[in-house]
């Protein structure tokens, strides 16, 4: 119920803290380009993540990493991701993606039948392509199509209302989540080693970007927005093994070409 | 089994795509140097780094992308004020990119195609790196009048490294006046306080 509190209370927030557009024109690009109305908002709030990652998070993952051999570790990510299947399946069907659907429904059973429960990665090794459609990605697909400002929640990190609310449905759809239910110490267990294991693998990643960002913040809301954006206009492409890309309408396509002249 | 198989297919597919593609051929053998004598190189970290950048600063066009990069502040800086910039820019960033090179544990790069991007002569050039799970990379590149391709962009997962340093700078800039010589210095001071991760 907590974390549908805050749900609530961030749209409150943004309902009341819309800051007014810039007048000044540089500004005004920017602020427009970042979509970040709540900027004040979220910089707090991330620094909040910080200091919780800081203290909490990091150290974990740390530790559990030395604790751990790597083969272990891989297993429970593993575990983890196969839990996440009837999710990912509910939502392909949301928008009405067959292949896509097939796809998830055969990784889930063959990594639980064939993989000890989700431990082993079967599924990849027979090349059953990958796809992680989330209830967010379902709203779009359903033709909402701006999300939102930039939106920072508390420990889950960036977003915005549309993926917000969207997480919350993801998690309301988890079946381990609802077999768990009347059982709060097992289901934060579940909750805190979810978070430990995902933390581990991206010690190093984000570690040398905060150590090569020169606004941390900026940095990371960059990459998330670009990052999200291409996952919703190319939720069809695959991520498999063998596959050609072909996408549409890149944001990247900006022009590098500003006044340039040519020497 | 099949994974060998897929990736023996895999060679085979950007070693064909190669020979028709010199867009393709220049990232490939631009990736191969850097794996062969970067990332697999047993040499010390200060060595690797220098090769490293010599292959950064000769394949990328660091002043286009620089001044991508900074949009309105670079008309408004002095030739000089461009240039420092340009310096600290690629000396930070060379730094902390090969400060990723542990990450490596033998991935394959297999190139699917390169395609012209409409109405400039520019191309986009694809590639995967094989992981668990693939990871989408896309080379962005300009044709020079005498033919030679200068990377302007690297797309990883939808995400420019462009587009994120513009929005990074522009940031970290209008907190400090737009003063470029600020943001000069702070990365020249990054740079110098640098030190590579241990494994």
């Amino acid at each position: 119920m907590k974390k549908y509190v805050f749900i609530v209370s961030a749209c409150v927030t943004l309902l009341a803290g819309c800051a007014c557009p810039p007048k000044d024109p540089e500004a005004l690009r920017v602020y427009q380009e970042t979509n970040d109305p709540l900027e004040p908002f979220n910089r707090g709030m991330f620094a909040f993540n910080m200091a919780v990652d800081n203290v909490v998070l990091e150290p974990v993952a740390k530790g559990y990493r030395a604790v751990t051999p790597e083969i272990a570790r891989t297993g429970i990510k593993n575990f983890f991701k196969n839990l996440k299947q009837p999710v990912y399946f509910a939502n392909a069907v949301f928008q009405l993606e067959g292949k896509q659907a097939l796809s998830i429904a055969g990784r889930f059973f063959t990594n639980t039948l064939f993989g000890f429960f989700g431990f082993a990665d079967t599924a990849s090794e027979i090349d059953i392509p990958v796809y992680e459609p989330d209830f967010g990605q379902t709203l779009y697909v359903w033709g909402i199509k701006n999300g939102g400002p930039y939106l920072v929640l508390p420990v889950l990190g960036p977003s915005n209302p549309r993926d917000a609310i969207g997480w919350g449905a993801d998690s309301l759809m988890a079946p381990l989540d609802w077999a768990l239910k009347g059982e709060p110490v097992l289901l934060y267990s579940k909750f805190a080693v979810e978070s430990f294991s995902k933390r581990e693998g991206a010690l190093e990643f984000l570690d040398s970007l905060e150590k090569g960002s020169t606004d941390f913040y900026a940095t990371m809301r960059s990459m998330y927005r670009q990052n999200r954006k291409n996952k919703l206009e190319n939720s069809n492409v695959i991520i498999g093994y063998d596959q050609v890309v072909k996408k549409k309408d890149y944001e990247f396509d900006f022009s590098m070409d500003e006044e340039f002249e040519e020497e | 089994m099949k994974k060998i198989l897929s990736l023996i297919c895999g060679v085979f597919l950007s070693v064909s795509v190669q020979a028709a593609e010199p867009s393709i051929m220049f990232i490939n053998d631009l990736t191969d140097d850097i794996i062969t004598n970067v990332l697999k190189s047993d040499d010390t970290q200060e060595e690797k780094f220098i090769r490293f950048k010599t292959a950064f600063e000769n394949a990328l066009d660091m002043k286009r992308i620089g001044r991508f990069v900074l949009g309105v502040y670079w008309k408004k800086a002095t030739p000089e004020e461009q240039q420092a910039f340009l310096n600290a820019f690629i000396d930070f960033t060379t730094k902390t990119w090969a400060d990723r090179f542990d990450l490596y544990t033998g991935q394959q790069i297999v190139f699917s195609g390169s395609r012209n991007a409409e109405g400039k002569s520019e191309l986009y050039v694809d590639s995967t790196i094989e992981n668990n799970p693939p990871v989408a990379v896309i080379w962005r590149l300009k044709q020079t009048k005498s033919g030679d391709f200068k990377i302007i962009d690297i797309i990883v997962e939808g995400v420019s490294m462009a587009m994120s340093y513009r929005n990074e700078y522009s940031a970290f800039l209008q907190k400090n006046g737009g003063k470029l010589p600020v943001l000069t210095q702070e990365l020249e001071q990054k740079s110098a306080d640098f030190k590579f991760s241990k494994k």
